[in-house]
């Protein structure tokens, strides 16, 4: 298939770091960490996490529609205004109906789930918002973003766990391929920080249980990580064809050249200890962008931190890259953002193309011995980075990988 | 009747970010721009919190911020003399 070019033309994010694509970007840079205490999982074996502070998200998202979204919708909206004013769009002024949303999220509103079922539960059925419903669907993100920009496009809510990211990034460019709209407002969001998702990722045995400087504990790659220290936020943006966006005189940050999905079909949270299926996904996106492995400048890698994963990544990395491409893992500073990971790390690849440098993975000295892959520490690293993936490895196996390109 | 109950203020500012300038003893729910949703919302709020149950599109829909407060102020002494029997929600 004769494929048209899509262009990355606006990016957004709200993330432990910072409320916007530039603090967010600073924050990554200076590899620190700021997990920490949370006071509403106080009793919880796992009592910390990457949270998005310091902003009131109600104001921020506007009078009389938040009371009815979850978290998670808040911040997909924000991230997409922001991806929307970066495109140097105006809702007002455009055709809603060539427009369409693809965001995604692995949990959705489960915290509103929670909460509405401790209502009814302690206090009865009156006691329960009538936006109940509307605080737990998946699909309120894509849904609420149309309403506030009046996009009446086609829009969904791709759901692949901590894949989902890449996942609604990969979808909205095969429906901009297809013609199905103009204009794509894509990504994910994730907001599951409350008592009983990190009960469950503790009894999981995935999350690193406490053990000192709750922002020390996610070290990707590190021979003593133990696991994943939770994260949230979201990252949108905004995907048009290359010539579309030419003709309007927009700059775009990246060319997305290419995409790859598969599915371990092994265990739900286990990866296949071979990597062999995950390292199919990366062989697609390549195929898919037309490169070969030694064009990949940088790999920005799921790196959540688990024993697990990083060991069967690590050697996927030296194996399907054996020129020894530069590796960060952004999880090391924000956690694992869950379903918005993927959106929020190919956010931050585009970033790397753009301005020549890869953030450093936080808490690392150095990968573990016997790991062959080029980890970035410590600091920034300016780098020439013209290819770039980034890898999602999701639990049930879902994998996905994007090519991004600079584009020039 | 030109006061406001305490906590309708405090809820559409609070929970619906409805700048306080327009909250007049005149105002409507529709004239706040409070959808249907939202006024079922403030109604569960009511509830959970001063106890007083309201059919919400039949009492605080099309009502003025002041025919609401003499409602709620109504429910609440009546609740206190009546202190065994519910207020109803049907009335």
């Amino acid at each position: 298939m004769n494929r048209p070019a899509i262009a990355v033309t606006g990016l957004g994010m709200i993330t432990p770091v910072g409320h916007t694509t530039d603090t967010t970007w600073d924050g990554v840079r200076a590899g620190v960490s700021p997990a920490a205490t949370v006071p509403e999982l106080h009793g919880c074996a796992v009592d910390f996490a990457c949270t998005v502070t310091g902003i009131d998200l109600d104001d921020a998202v506007g009078g009389r529609t938040a009371f009815r979204m979850g978290r998670y919708v808040k911040f997909a909206l924000l991230a997409a205004r922001e991806a929307v004013a970066d495109a140097g769009l105006d809702p007002a002024h455009w055709d809603g109906a060539r427009v369409a949303v693809v965001v995604g999220t692995s949990s959705g509103g489960s915290a509103g789930l929670t909460e509405q079922a401790v209502a009814l539960e302690r206090r009865g059925p009156e006691a329960t918002s009538p936006s109940g419903i509307l605080l737990t669907i998946p699909s309120m993100p894509a849904a609420e973003i149309a309403i506030d920009m009046k996009a009446t496009g086609p829009s969904l809510a791709p759901c692949t766990a901590c894949s989902s990211g890449v996942t609604a990034l990969s979808v909205a460019r095969d429906m901009l391929t297809l013609g199905h709209c103009d204009i794509a407002i894509a990504g994910a969001t994730e907001s599951i920080v409350f008592p009983i998702a990190m009960t469950g990722f503790g009894r999981s045995g995935a999350a690193a249980p406490r053990d000192g400087d709750p922002a020390r504990l996610c070290r990707p790659f590190a021979a003593d990580r133990t696991g994943l220290v939770m994260g949230e936020g979201a990252a949108i943006m905004v995907l048009e064809r290359a010539e579309d966006a030419r003709s309007r005189g927009a700059a775009p940050r990246a060319l997305i050249a290419g995409t790859g999905a598969t599915t371990d079909a092994h265990h739900p949270t286990s990866p296949h200890p071979s990597g062999s299926v995950a390292r199919a996904a990366v062989d697609a996106a390549l195929r898919d962008a037309g490169w070969r492995a030694e064009d990949v400048d940088h790999v920005n890698a799921h790196g959540t931190s688990t024993p697990l994963n990083d060991a069967t990544e690590a050697a996927l990395i030296s194996r399907a890259y054996p020129h020894r491409p530069p590796v960060t893992a952004p999880k090391g500073v924000l956690g694992h953002c869950m379903g918005a990971a993927g959106a929020v790390e190919a956010g931050l690849t585009v970033l790397t193309l753009q301005h020549g440098e890869i953030p450093p993975i936080a808490n690392l000295d150095a990968p573990e011995p016997g790991f062959d892959i080029d980890c970035v520490t410590k600091a920034p690293r300016a780098a020439t980075v013209r290819r770039a993936v980034s890898h999602s490895f999701g639990f049930g196996g879902q994998n996905a990988v994007i090519a991004l390109q600079a584009t020039s | 009747m030109t006061t406001i109950h305490p906590k309708i203020t405090e809820v559409l500012t609070g929970t619906f970010k409805v700048p306080a300038a327009e909250i007049l003893p005149e105002s409507t729910m529709d004239s706040l721009e409070m959808d249907s949703l939202a006024v079922a919302e403030f109604a569960v709020i009511i509830k959970e919190t001063l106890g007083v149950s309201a059919d919400s599109e039949k009492l605080y829909k099309d009502a003025t911020l002041a025919d609401i407060t003499a409602y709620i102020d109504e429910a609440v002494d009546s609740a206190e003399s009546e202190a065994t029997v519910p207020v109803s929600n049907t009335r």
